[in-house]
């Protein structure tokens, strides 16, 4: 069947707003994702001390702590987008109602405003409370604008394999760091360069790259991932 | 025939092995007899790489095709020897690096790619071993294994361009020269040929292997 462009937008926009409207009646991922984030604040800029860390040390260091909280922070709320279907049976509901793109864009449309709103929440406060000095504040906006897209793309499309397999839980971290894994490696490299003042050569447009290429694979995977 | 080829491939084998000792002489700038393990090494990684490259074509054959039982089952033992020779590889280079860098582990570029490739591929297959279906699980872990084909290059990309390697040019450096000794690289090249063909020999007996196992399972 085909579907024209206007029909297949409201359905990524019907998935996105039953989302968020699901979200609101439990907050269950709100919750998990702003209390992991805090909790893991305190006890990161508790450890530092009251000094924080030099400047010099704090640029290799401070990007480091700053996305491996918003990697865990994530993985504790993501994962809940599809196994919340399977658990409550309404996947196969779903299943007749979208088209599996259509789907797949909906929840990154909410995955990626769930890990907006937790690094507009996080950033300012962990820049605060370890007296991160950022050179290039623009810098930072844009890796956490694309780091975070690729946590959304590559955690919906990891949560999407998961829901249908046992122990679903434990099985997300393994899955999903070793894909993360190179999108971290940049949005380090390239927070790092925010920090210093300097300029981003190669990491930035490979960090684009990486979001472009996850994206693509996972509008190709999606649809045999997702009908059985 | 099929035995006759085992037994080539067993003296084809046993000769890298003793050329790769008496016949190719020691690479320059390199402690001891270290240079010797480049011929094991290397195909060991090779071998690894050719694994993981085969389960993604197979995966993408499984999945995009008729979803024939043979691919899948092609795949997951495909990615199995590709993390056993992966591990060899990793091994081999880390004994290495005890020898020329003074540790078995330095995170260099090389062995952080390796390791997050390898942790990537034990995770394809805890991700088999978590669903029962055996449609699912071929369905899912196929769309994994593709996804590992597009994700892990990165590594291998980024990181020599982020951190300092000291990791020995590849084979082919980067202006496609190959710069070794005439006998280095015939023992060298032998043994890639050797290597591959005990990849696929393995993985056709180990099909065969969960083949039978799959049948027992069904009946």
């Amino acid at each position: 069947m085909r579907r024209n462009t206007s029909t297949w937008g409201a359905e990524v926009a019907a998935v996105f707003a039953k989302e968020w409207r699901c979200e609101f009646r439990t907050r269950y991922s709100l919750n998990t994702l702003a209390l992991f984030a805090c909790t893991t604040l305190v006890v990161v800029s508790f450890s530092l001390g009251p000094l924080g860390v030099s400047r010099s040390q704090g640029t290799a260091l401070l990007p480091v702590l700053l996305w491996i909280i918003l990697l865990f922070s994530v993985a504790a709320g993501l994962p809940r987008a599809f196994v919340q279907e399977e658990e409550t049976h309404t996947a196969t509901a779903l299943r007749l109602a979208a088209t599996p793109s259509a789907l797949f864009c909906g929840k990154l449309l909410y995955g990626l405003t769930l890990v907006f709103a937790l690094e507009a929440l996080v950033t300012p406060v962990y820049v605060a409370m370890t007296s991160f000095n950022v050179e290039s504040p623009g810098l930072l906006i844009a890796v956490l604008a694309a780091g975070g897209y690729g946590l959304a793309v590559g955690s919906t499309l990891v949560a999407a394999i998961i829901a249908q397999a046992r122990s679903k839980g434990t099985l997300f971290s393994v899955l999903a760091f070793p894909v993360l894994l190179p999108l971290l490696v940049l949005t380090v490299e390239v927070t790092r360069c925010a920090a210093s003042g300097s300029a981003p050569d190669v990491a930035l447009p490979q960090l684009l790259l990486y979001d472009a290429v996850v994206t693509v694979a996972g509008l190709m995977l999606f649809p045999v991932v997702w009908n059985p | 025939m099929k035995k006759l080829l085992a037994w080539l491939l067993w003296l084809w084998i046993s000769l890298v092995i003793v050329g790769a000792f008496l016949y190719a002489p020691l690479a320059k700038g390199f402690l001891g007899e270290s240079s010797r393990i480049l011929f094991f090494h290397v195909p060991m990684a090779w071998a690894s790489f050719i694994g993981f490259i085969a389960a993604a074509v197979w995966s993408g054959r499984y999945l995009f095709g008729r979803r024939d039982p043979r691919h899948d089952r092609a795949a997951a033992v495909a990615i199995e020897l590709g993390l056993v020779f992966g591990v060899f590889a990793t091994v081999t280079g880390a004994l290495w690096a005890r020898i020329m860098w003074g540790a078995y582990w330095n995170w260099d570029p090389r062995q952080i790619s390796i390791l997050i490739s390898l942790l990537f591929y034990g995770a394809y297959l805890a991700l088999r071993a978590a669903v029962d279906d055996r449609e699912t699980r071929g369905r899912l872990s196929a769309a994994y294994a593709l996804l590992g084909l597009v994700v892990t290059p990165f590594l291998f990309w980024i990181m020599p361009r982020i951190t300092y390697s000291l990791h020995p040019e590849p084979v082919i450096n980067a202006q496609g020269k190959v710069e070794m000794e005439a006998r280095m690289s015939q023992v060298l090249y032998a043994s890639g040929i050797g290597f591959t063909a005990l990849f696929f020999w393995i993985h056709n007996l180990q099909c065969r292997i969960q083949a039978l196992f799959d049948r027992r399972a069904a009946l």
